[in-house]
């Protein structure tokens, strides 16, 4: 088991290295993928970066509640996914669960990223950002890094799709749409409870 | 032998493993895989600059009001 574990610990890594250079075959390969060690370490990962915000953020509520209420998230997220494929396929193509809970895992990473560097530069650049010439070259720059973050994201849960669901571009586009009607006002919710700021999704 | 044969077998439908994307109009599609061929590989190439021109061209637009966006963004995590 701990072989198991270790293999799939290098796999998560390279997979993620893999995802910034090529990550069209990538996921594809993702999407193929049987084991389930690997989404395991990710919300491993996951659960060690709730930990940490923990102490920085105001200590409203536990980390483990939080995290769980994101575990319930994700899995809102893939099933919703999931029974959607299911309802646009037509053909009758081959769609696994276990391959919308690979992509999608994989698809936390650029969210992981965002969250933690942003909980990092907090401790040594804490906010507000002030108008001197730093403030707004640090501006600039932090708002090209979150969007280049954002267009990996959109490029990776968008291949997410299309390799598990596998549908075509206006129907993957249909479902997210669909998501967007629900996620939105649930967002809001998660906020009005202090929950989350941004979605960690 | 056999196992090239396999090998070539198993990416072959890896490689096939979904229909290619088809948007209706020829012009759409044609488009539309050129644009996804620079985000298949290495997007970063194209992803970096023109987020930098973006934010660029958001803070000539909104000028302090993207620098309020960032402190609001600084606490969302």
């Amino acid at each position: 088991m701990v072989t198991d574990l270790i293999t799939s610990f290098i796999l998560v890594v390279r997979n993620f290295i893999l995802l910034t250079f090529s990550p069209y075959k990538t996921m594809r390969r993702i999407s193929e993928e049987k084991d389930i060690y690997q989404p395991a370490i990710i919300i491993g990962l996951i659960f060690i970066y709730f930990k940490f915000i923990y102490y920085l953020r105001d200590k409203i509520y536990p980390a483990t509640l939080i995290y769980l209420i994101f575990v319930i998230n994700f899995l809102l997220t893939v099933f919703f996914f999931y029974l959607l494929s299911k309802l646009f396929d037509k053909d009758k193509k081959v769609i696994n669960l276990s391959s919308f809970i690979n992509t999608f895992t994989y698809s936390l990473f650029p969210t992981l990223i965002w969250f933690l560097s942003t909980s990092i530069l907090y401790i040594f650049l804490p906010p507000p950002r002030t108008f001197s010439l730093m403030g707004k070259g640090f501006s600039i720059l932090f708002i090209a890094y979150s969007l280049s973050l954002l267009i990996w994201k959109f490029i990776i849960v968008y291949l997410a799709l299309r390799f598990s669901s596998k549908q075509s571009f206006y129907k993957i586009i249909s479902m997210i749409i669909l998501f967007l009607i629900w996620f939105i006002p649930y967002s809001i919710l998660l906020y009005q409870f202090k929950l989350f700021r941004i979605p960690f999704i | 032998m056999k196992s090239i044969n396999l090998r070539l077998t198993r990416k072959m439908n890896e490689v096939f493993s979904i229909e290619p994307n088809d948007l209706g109009l020829n012009l759409f599609t044609n488009y539309f895989r050129k644009v996804t061929s620079y985000l298949k590989t290495a997007p970063f190439i194209v992803v970096i600059p023109l987020t930098i021109l973006i934010s660029l061209f958001l803070y000539l637009v909104f000028g302090r009001l993207l620098i309020k966006l960032v402190t609001i963004l600084q606490y969302g995590y």
